[in-house]
């Protein structure tokens, strides 16, 4: 009995060394909001969703654009232009929820589009040299071909203000 | 293998919880009579002898050795009937045991957080051994002719006894033919229940055997018998012996092992019992051919052990709670089915054939969705025990005499329901000892009253709600004091003379109100009554209190019976659907414009059997678009909820649902809906997602604090 106890002790033990020297690289979904190219780490990203009708919720702040019936779930949706303190996300034939999952709380985000997947070492990632002046950015990053990529702080998202 | 561990503390925390309610239940129960009775001193040696066994399973040993202790003590207590003790001993047993109780819970859990368990065990042990001797002692004066006074200790000599006339010092069984003599490693501890858990997993690879000392599994004191001279399997036959040998290996603390061949022929002399090859029977003494009446302990635990045949499962919470979530979407299916516009597309006869199976499928949904209901119903005895485990201790700490008295334990409640309403109770409880009874009897007889205390707990149901009442006869609330300390911290709102006395009493409920100057141990702390407050209504009830300066105080909490599903009527503003349960509903209906009457602020009103109402337009109060603005085009919907009446103005209505009530993700409890008249919300057969409001705050937003 003890003996199966303190094996499974050890086995429990050597993963967590190993994970503990994981590479920096990170992989995110890339997405445009607002004129900027934002992205997101994909162990946050459930899926991506077009087309849903989503039911205004009274009485909220206008980013709060309501909830949407997800397969039975209920999900809030977040319009990350106007929480970024913009107009409203106009509505084209991209426009599109990505379902993300922010320490078990769930909640989707309206983007203008989705680009792609792609690997980001999160070494190369700067912080933003304006202090306390973004609500939802945490860091840039440059790519190969000259263009930015902006970090959404996802614990930020996750806390309604 | 990560699940079976998890899966068997789960189950360990689950049984160890439920053994030490079902302790405090006993203890509260007989602290009243003053007296345990012969049944309960049995109930708690096996409480104890289980939650031994299966902490020193799970290796949680300052819980098995206390327990163990504990379960000595009361080996003793039952071995020399309970009568033996004087009154004083039992109130201090009282005591020790209530003392075990908090120390065993408190380390419980410790076990469910993940953190170390206390070490530092002895000087508690030692109490309890100290009562021990203290008993024992004393039993043994008033009893010297009893043979062999301190019973716990005869066992664990009487083992050592065959070794003397048996040479070969084997066990007598005459079936076996091959013993396994097995030393454990030194200090290990519990070496009793080590030796049967070894003897287990053999018996777990099929292979038959007995062992001796018999009964080691119960007989704690085995474990002295143990250390010196090691355990026996006894085998019949040489291959299961070299099976079992093979087992062992696996085992921890297993010091060394011999296998011996049983001599032939049996010497018959040294054992004076006759031949019973069935070792399980338990008055068989073991291998000691002592006459029995010498440990009339041993047989005793087999009887009282025999499992009590129960058709009782224990279902895990999140497992009904999924049960009653696919049962709402059955419900919500159903109606999706049978109101599918195709349908009409079907001939006459196919129609009504359709039309009669559905109505059995609806008659068959609505049967399963009252069963998945009754599931989650349970008796709120549990949270009533604990309360009386409460009173019990602030009786004697704040040295009030106090009798607590339940009524209507039996109610059922859903279960979350009564999760929810612990806290609130034992706050209430808390309050009423602590600042409702008087500080001394003394004051109590010189306005009258009875100089024992009474707080009444109970509970009741009505049709759709429960209804629970913590009432004490103490010395009231004056609502001049509450007004005057309710300015002192700013907490007025209008001026002092306009507050009813009801509307002083309410005050209570303010967050950072606390009328007793000083903060105690058990209450004052300022954050009593509105978290009492905030936790009823989270759970849809509502709270409110009376009180006569001088003769008491009685709290009143109305809570629906469940939250899962309501019967609601839709009706539409805009393009937004609301949900409103229909039992909130007293009339609807259409009015004329010229029956609408308005304040100086343009509020409009309507007249209805003689009163006035409020109206209040839903799309106004939520800002939503719609072409209904003119009164004579929509619909009035006059609704009440316990002593608030008012009508809504809607657009239309669209026709009564039963809907699954679905709370709102996490993310938007920021913005506190619940105060803004949403209770939650529903999906509808066709997917659309409708808005339930909750009456009872809608008034509060948008006529109170308007």
């Amino acid at each position: 009995m003890s003996e199966q106890l303190n094996n499974h002790d050890d086995i429990q033990d050597m993963p967590e060394v190993e994970t503990e020297e994981v590479s920096t690289i990170d992989r995110c979904l890339t997405f445009e909001s607002a004129g900027l190219i934002l992205y997101i780490s994909t162990k946050h990203v459930i899926e991506i969703i077009n087309n849903h009708s989503i039911t205004t919720l009274p009485l909220m702040p206008p980013y709060i654009k309501g909830i949407i019936n997800l397969r039975g779930q209920i999900l809030p949706v977040v319009d990350i232009q106007q929480r970024m303190g913009k107009g409203p996300t106009q509505s084209t034939g991209n426009v599109c929820i990505i379902v993300l999952d922010i320490d078990s709380v769930s909640l989707g985000i309206i983007v203008d589009s989705v680009r792609q997947v792609m690997d980001i070492d999160l070494k190369n990632v700067r912080p933003i040299p304006l202090k306390h002046q973004q609500k939802l950015l945490n860091g840039m990053v440059n790519m190969d071909d000259g263009s930015v990529f902006m970090s959404v702080d996802c614990q930020a998202l996750a806390v309604p203000q | 293998m990560d699940n079976g561990m998890e899966g068997m503390l789960d189950t360990y925390l689950f049984e160890t919880n439920s053994l030490l309610d079902r302790l405090d239940e006993m203890l509260v129960a007989d602290e009243k009579i003053g007296d345990f009775s012969t049944d309960d001193v049995n109930e708690i040696f096996r409480i104890m002898h289980t939650i031994k066994g299966s902490s020193a399973m799970m290796e949680f040993s300052a819980l098995a050795e206390i327990a163990h202790h504990i379960e000595d003590m009361f080996f003793y207590i039952r071995d020399k009937g309970i009568d033996t003790l004087d009154p004083q001993h039992k109130k201090e047993l009282f005591n020790l045991m209530f003392r075990s109780e908090d120390f065993l819970r408190g380390q419980v859990e410790k076990v469910e957080s993940g953190e170390a368990l206390d070490t530092d065990i002895d000087s508690f042990a030692a109490d309890i051994n100290n009562f021990l001797k203290k008993i024992t002692g004393e039993a043994a004066e008033e009893a010297p002719a009893a043979p062999g006074a301190p019973a716990a200790d005869v066992p664990a000599q009487a083992p050592a006894a065959p070794s003397a006339p048996a040479a070969e010092k084997l066990p007598d069984d005459k079936e076996a033919s091959c013993f396994l003599h097995i030393f454990l490693e030194e200090g290990i501890g519990m070496e009793n229940l080590r030796a049967y858990m070894i003897i287990n997993a053999v018996q777990e690879c099929g292979i038959e055997l007995n062992y001796y000392p018999e009964h080691m599994e119960s007989d704690s004191s085995t474990a002295a018998s143990i250390i010196e001279e090691g355990f026996f399997m006894a085998f019949k036959s040489e291959e299961d012996a070299q099976k079992a040998e093979g087992v062992l290996r696996t085992q921890n603390y297993i010091r060394s092992y011999e296998l011996a061949a049983v001599p032939e022929p049996e010497p018959e002399a040294p054992a004076p019992e006759p031949e019973q090859p069935a070792p399980a029977s338990a008055p068989q003494a073991a291998p000691a051919p002592k006459p029995a009446a010498q440990k009339p302990a041993a047989p005793k635990p087999a009887a009282p052990n025999a499992p009590v045949k129960q058709s009782l499962i224990s279902v895990s919470l999140m497992k009904l709670d999924s049960l009653q979530n696919i049962v709402g979407e059955i419900v919500i299916t159903e109606s999706m089915v049978t109101s599918s516009p195709e349908l009409n597309q079907l001939s006459r006869d196919a129609y009504d054939n359709f039309m009669k199976s559905a109505r059995q499928l609806r008659k068959l949904t609505d049967d399963l969705q009252d069963i998945s209901m009754s599931l989650r119903m349970v008796p709120i005895s549990g949270v009533f025990q604990k309360m009386s485990r409460i009173v019990r201790d602030m009786k004697q700490k704040l040295n009030k005499d106090v009798r607590l008295t339940l009524i209507g334990e039996d109610t059922e409640v859903d279960k979350t329901i009564v999760d929810s309403i612990q806290d609130p109770i034992m706050h209430m409880v808390r309050n009423a000892m602590d600042h409702g009874i008087e500080d001394t009897a003394q004051e109590r007889i010189s306005s009258g009253k009875n100089s024992q205390g009474e707080i009444i707990l109970s509970a009741t149901h009505t049709s759709s709600e429960v209804v629970i009442t913590i009432a004490d006869d103490g010395k009231g609330m004056d609502p001049a004091k509450l007004l005057a300390k309710a300015r002192d911290k700013g907490l007025l709102v209008k001026p002092e003379s306009d507050y009813s006395t009801k509307e002083a009493l309410a005050l209570v409920m303010l967050p950072g109100f606390s009328t007793n100057q000083t903060v105690t141990e058990f209450s004052g702390r300022g954050v009593g009554m509105d978290v009492v407050k905030k936790n009823v209504e989270s759970v849809g009830g509502v709270v409110s209190l009376s009180s006569e300066y001088g003769k008491g105080t009685t709290f009143t909490m109305k809570i629906p019976l469940t939250m899962a599903i309501v019967d609601g009527m839709k009706v539409t503003v805009g393009s937004s659907i609301f949900t409103i349960p229909i039992a909130n509903i007293r009339q609807s209906f259409k009015i004329l414009p010229e029956e609408i009457i308005r304040d100086e602020n343009d509020n409009e009103m309507i007249e209805r059997m003689g009163s006035f109402y409020p109206i209040v337009r839903l799309h106004q109060f939520y800002n939503i678009d719609t072409e209904v603005t003119d009164l004579k085009d929509g619909i009035l919907l006059w609704v009440e909820t316990s002593d608030r009446s008012f009508c809504l103005f809607v657009d239309e209505l669209v026709g009564e649902q039963q809907v699954v009530v679905k709370p709102f993700p996490a993310f938007l409890n920021y913005f506190e809906l619940k105060n803004s008249g949403i209770a939650g919300c529903t999906i509808l057969g066709d997917g659309n997602i409708s808005i339930i409001l909750d009456i009872q705050s809608l008034h509060s937003a948008a006529l109170e604090n308007a």
